[in-house]
Formats: structure tokens, C-alpha cells, sequence
């Protein structure tokens, strides 16, 4: 233990003295240098040094400045994007980003058009990423995007293919756990977006299939429940879609709340011609999503103007947190979950280190009160970028409750009406028998489990479950099964 | 004494007009059947029937209203979410 604490310190010691090193070597520069590379080079010392953030605006103002890239501001531009993310060219126009061909700015560019729904334009970017460049797979999984997006099925087929061959050879060969986790990630995604595609042709089978390739741990496994629901619902398994969205009722779901699944829930019920258990559901989802939709209105109404109440809530104390709404407790959990999230707060994490490590120093001068100013600005800047995105979640997901609302409310103007069908006909219907499940009514392959639900959820059983209710279909309502 | 004489024919005649439009009086005298019978079982109706002997109606298709419905034809809201939240 003694000498691991003392390695520790040597460690820090001669990492300290090394940012040191190139903090000097690029103030040097800073005074000395007259050149035009100027920039470039007071970047490189400190992208060298580890100030990835600090030398953000030196790159910025050398790129504005010239056309010219080389092998090693190629590198540099890389290893900024690695680890600073989309920020690496923020401060330049798309019109001067797409003179680079380079893929750390290709892919940011990209990414950038697609945001903006530029489809065509971000495909042409992306495509200037070579395939064996370790951004080809991001630039293929976007690319086969937009060709889904485009109903170019066959090409956006053989793009996520792609994808998750190239995804799953880097996973193989990654050192790291966070890489490997990286590369896990894309190659699940592309999975993923491959079954949708099937389902999106109707070969249902095909793309439950795909699914099974997909890890319970994984962390996009709890998303898949509602694709897998939609291709049983369409395949007419009504029992088994109930069953897969009954799961985010389970302790270990319980931030996961998706509306839709309410919708698909009462919807499936309603093929199985069960009205008053449909109705149960259209009611609750009234009873259930109102107030809470209410409850985030006011607090994003309360809140609209301030840059940084999200984040405070992020990383308020465990005592403040449970004060809020368990919804919006819970929400703010399912967003910490998000890739992008995660990236942006390991990103100002990293800006406040490097903040801490600029004060440190102990020659202060011009160029360090620049970069401490920079670095000021820059921790601003990605703090109202994570509070507007967690405010966005918010807002998103308030539509979405709208949204299926009124898909609800349609449902039960169709139950209404099938109920009042059924008065009407009881003579000529047979008396209704509303006996529950049963194991007959589960359809099963033989590689489905199969657990029985005894009033608790099981890790090992969940996603799994289908249940056994027998389809009340008769004369008129036959067509519904 | 000619403006005088004018003025006084002036209101003789409007006072002949309305004597002309005065109602008469007239000494009205209602009275009421004290007692009457009607014999329902003498009564006859002449004629032919021509109403149907069996009152029935005609049974109408109800009207359907198909309302939309949920369907998932395709997963472009999660697909681009999922883009924007990679970077």
C-alpha cells in the first residue's frame, strides 16, 4: 500500500511537472513566435500537455485562418474530437469545416447536418471517411440512417451490416473497457437498427431474431422491450406484446417510462376484444401521465430562463432530490443514461480539471489568464449545453405524452363504440366468458423461456413474460384478432 | 275670428270620427252544455284500412367510424433521437 500511494505521488509528480513543461513551451511560443502557424503550434504543446480544452480556441483560430492541414494538426484535431467531443470545431461555420476532408472533422460535420436534417449533404460528408478509419462506423451507422430515413432499405441494410461487423472486430481488439464498452455500444445500435428495418418491412420473425443478439446487462436492452412489443403486437401475439411492456412495471425498469407502451398495452387488449381491460388502461394513462405532465410543465415554465437549474438538480444532494417529484427524480435518472449526456459532463469535468491545473501553475503571465479565461467560458458554455439538453428531455417527453394521448383518446371512442355493439347484440353473441389466462393461450418457440408471474418480477425473467389471456373475439368483433 | 272658426270645425270633426268608432255594446250571453252522452259502442268508421297489420322498421347498417388507431410504421423518431443523443 506504501508503495502504491508513493507511486501515485511520483506519478502526479512528474505529470504535474510535465503540463508544466508544455505550458512553458507553448507561452513561448506564445511570446516568440511571429509566424502564421503560431496557433497551430501553441496548440499542439498543449493538446501535448494534456490541456485538450485550453487549446480548443488556437486550433479554432488557425483553421479560421487557413486551408492548410498537415499530418500533425490532423492528429491533433483527432485526438480533440476523442476527447473533447463536437466541441473540438465549435466555433467554425460549416462552410469552412467542409473545405477539410479530414475524418475527425468529417464526422463532426456530419453529425452537425444531420442534426439539422441536411440528409443528402451529411451523407456526401460522411462518406469522405475512409472504411478503415475507426470513425467509419459511426459515419456508417448515420449513413445507414439517412437511408432509412430515405426508405432505402437495401442500402441502409447493407450499411448497419457494415457497421456491426466493423464495430465487433474493434470491440475484439480494444485494450481499454471504455473503448470496448464504446465499440459495444455502436455495434448493439446497428444491431438494432438492422431489426427495425425488418420490422419496418413486416419480416417480424427476422427481426425478433436480431433481438435475441442483444445482452440483458446491455445497457440498450431496456429500449428494445417496446421494438420486440411492436413486432409481436404485429404479429399478432397480442399476449406476449402485454407481456414485454408489463416489464417496465418492475422494480429494476422503474425509471424507464415510455407512454407508448401504455398505448401498445390497451392496444392489444383491444385485438383480444377484452374492452373493459383496455379501458382500464386508457383511464389510468389519463390518471397517471396528467399530473405529472402537469408537474413538469410547471417546472419548466418555472425555470425556462435559468442556464443552470437542470444541472444543479443533477447534482443536488441526495436530501434535495428526494423533495422533488419521484418523476421528474426519475427522469433525470433516464437522462444521466443517455450517451450524450454522459459525454458532456465527463467533458466539463475534464474542463474544471484542466481550469484547476491552469491555476495551479506559478508563473502566471498574459497566456495564462487567456487560457484561464477561455477555460471560464468554455465550462459555461457546456453547463447551459447539459441544462438545455436535460430541458429538452423534459419538453420531448411532454409531447410524447400529448401525443399518445390523443392516440388514447381515439381508443376509447372505438371501445365506447364496442362496448355499445356488444349491448346491442347480446342476443346474437354467445355469453361472454371472461375467464383469465391460461398456459394454452402462450404462444412459445423453443427458445423462449417460459416463468410463471407469482405477483414479483425476476431479473432473470424480464423481457420474457407473456400472458395467457384468451381472446374474447366473437361474430361481428372477429375481425379484430 | 276666421283662425277661431277653423280651429272649432277641426274639433267637431275629429269628435263625429270618434263617436263613428266607439264598439257597441252588446249584452252577450254564453251558455254550456249542461250533460251529454256518447254512445262509443254505436260509433262506425267508413272506409278501408289501408295501414300495414305489422309495424316493424327497417334495420339499418349502423355507420362505422374507423378512427386511426396507433400504428408503427416506422422507428424514425427513435432513430434520430438516438443519433442526437450519440454526440
Amino acid at each position: 500500500m506504501k508503495y502504491l500511494a508513493t507511486t501515485f505521488l511520483l506519478a502526479s509528480l512528474v505529470m504535474g511537472n510535465y503540463a508544466n513543461a508544455t505550458a512553458k513551451a507553448a507561452f513561448d511560443i506564445f511570446q516568440n513566435d511571429k509566424s502564421k502557424e503560431k496557433n497551430k503550434k501553441i496548440a499542439h504543446e498543449l493538446i501535448d500537455g494534456g490541456f485538450y480544452f485550453s487549446a480548443i480556441p488556437y486550433i479554432n483560430t488557425y483553421l479560421d485562418e487557413s486551408n492548410q492541414i498537415d499530418a500533425q494538426l490532423e492528429n491533433d484535431i483527432e485526438t480533440l474530437v476523442i476527447k473533447t467531443g463536437t466541441m473540438a470545431v465549435l466555433n467554425l461555420e460549416e462552410k469552412k469545416l467542409e473545405k477539410y476532408s479530414i475524418p475527425s472533422i468529417s464526422l463532426i460535420l456530419g453529425t452537425r447536418l444531420f442534426n439539422k436534417e441536411q440528409y443528402e449533404k451529411a451523407y456526401e460528408i460522411l462518406s469522405r471517411i475512409p472504411e478503415t478509419h475507426k470513425f467509419s462506423i459511426e459515419a456508417n451507422l448515420m449513413k445507414g440512417t439517412i437511408r432509412n430515413l430515405q426508405r432505402k432499405h437495401i442500402e441502409a441494410l447493407n450499411l448497419y451490416s457494415l457497421c456491426t461487423q466493423k464495430a465487433a472486430a474493434q470491440e475484439n481488439a480494444a485494450n481499454g473497457e471504455k473503448l470496448k464498452r464504446y465499440y459495444t455500444y455502436l455495434r448493439e445500435n446497428c444491431i438494432i437498427r438492422t431489426a427495425r428495418v425488418k420490422i419496418e418491412d413486416k419480416k417480424f420473425d427476422e427481426a425478433l431474431e436480431l433481438y435475441e443478439q442483444i445482452d440483458k446487462r446491455s445497457y440498450k436492452w431496456p429500449y428494445i422491450l417496446m421494438d420486440k412489443a411492436w413486432a409481436n403486437y404485429y404479429l399478432k401475439d397480442y399476449n406476449r406484446a402485454i407481456g414485454l411492456t408489463v416489464t417496465y412495471k418492475s422494480p429494476l425498469l422503474e425509471s424507464y417510462f415510455f407512454p407508448e407502451a401504455e398505448v401498445l398495452t390497451a392496444l392489444s387488449y383491444y385485438n383480444l376484444c377484452l374492452w373493459d381491460d383496455s379501458l382500464k388502461v386508457v383511464d389510468h394513462f389519463y390518471e397517471y401521465y396528467q399530473p405529472k405532465a402537469d408537474a413538469l410543465k410547471d417546472i419548466l415554465a418555472k425555470n425556462k430562463k435559468s442556464d443552470t437549474y437542470f444541472l444543479d438538480l443533477y447534482y443536488a444532494d441526495s436530501k434535495t432530490r428526494e423533495n422533488l417529484n419521484p418523476f421528474i427524480r426519475n427522469l433525470i435518472t433516464q437522462t444521466r443514461k443517455q450517451v450524450k449526456f454522459s459525454l458532456d459532463l465527463a467533458s466539463l469535468k475534464a474542463a474544471k480539471d484542466e481550469l484547476a491545473l491552469i491555476k495551479k501553475l506559478k508563473n502566471k503571465n498574459d497566456f495564462t489568464n487567456g487560457l484561464e479565461a477561455n477555460l471560464d467560458s468554455t465550462i459555461a458554455f457546456i453547463s447551459a449545453k447539459i441544462n438545455y439538453y436535460i430541458k429538452k428531455e423534459i419538453f420531448s417527453f411532454i409531447n410524447e405524452i400529448h401525443k399518445h394521448s390523443y392516440s388514447m383518446f381515439n381508443l376509447k371512442l372505438e371501445l365506447l363504440s364496442k362496448k355499445r355493439d356488444e349491448i346491442y347484440n347480446t342476443k346474437l353473441d354467445t355469453k361472454v366468458d371472461r375467464d383469465r389466462g391460461s398456459e394454452n393461450n402462450v404462444n412459445r418457440k423453443v427458445t423462449q423461456y417460459f416463468f410463471d408471474f407469482n405477483g414479483s418480477f425476476w431479473a432473470d425473467e424480464l423481457g420474457d413474460y407473456s400472458f395467457g389471456l384468451k381472446s374474447q373475439c366473437t361474430g361481428a368483433n372477429k375481425e379484430q384478432n | 275670428m276666421k283662425t277661431f272658426l277653423i280651429t272649432t270645425l277641426i274639433f267637431m270633426s275629429f269628435g263625429i270620427s270618434a263617436q263613428d268608432n266607439a264598439p257597441e255594446k252588446k249584452n252577450t250571453v254564453y251558455k254550456y252544455k249542461e250533460y251529454e252522452v256518447i254512445d262509443l259502442g254505436s260509433m262506425e268508421i267508413k272506409g278501408q284500412i289501408i295501414a300495414p297489420g305489422d309495424l316493424t322498421v327497417n334495420e339499418r347498417e349502423r355507420k362505422v367510424f374507423k378512427r386511426s388507431l396507433l400504428e408503427k410504421e416506422n422507428f424514425d423518431f427513435e432513430n434520430k433521437r438516438e443519433i442526437e443523443n450519440l454526440r
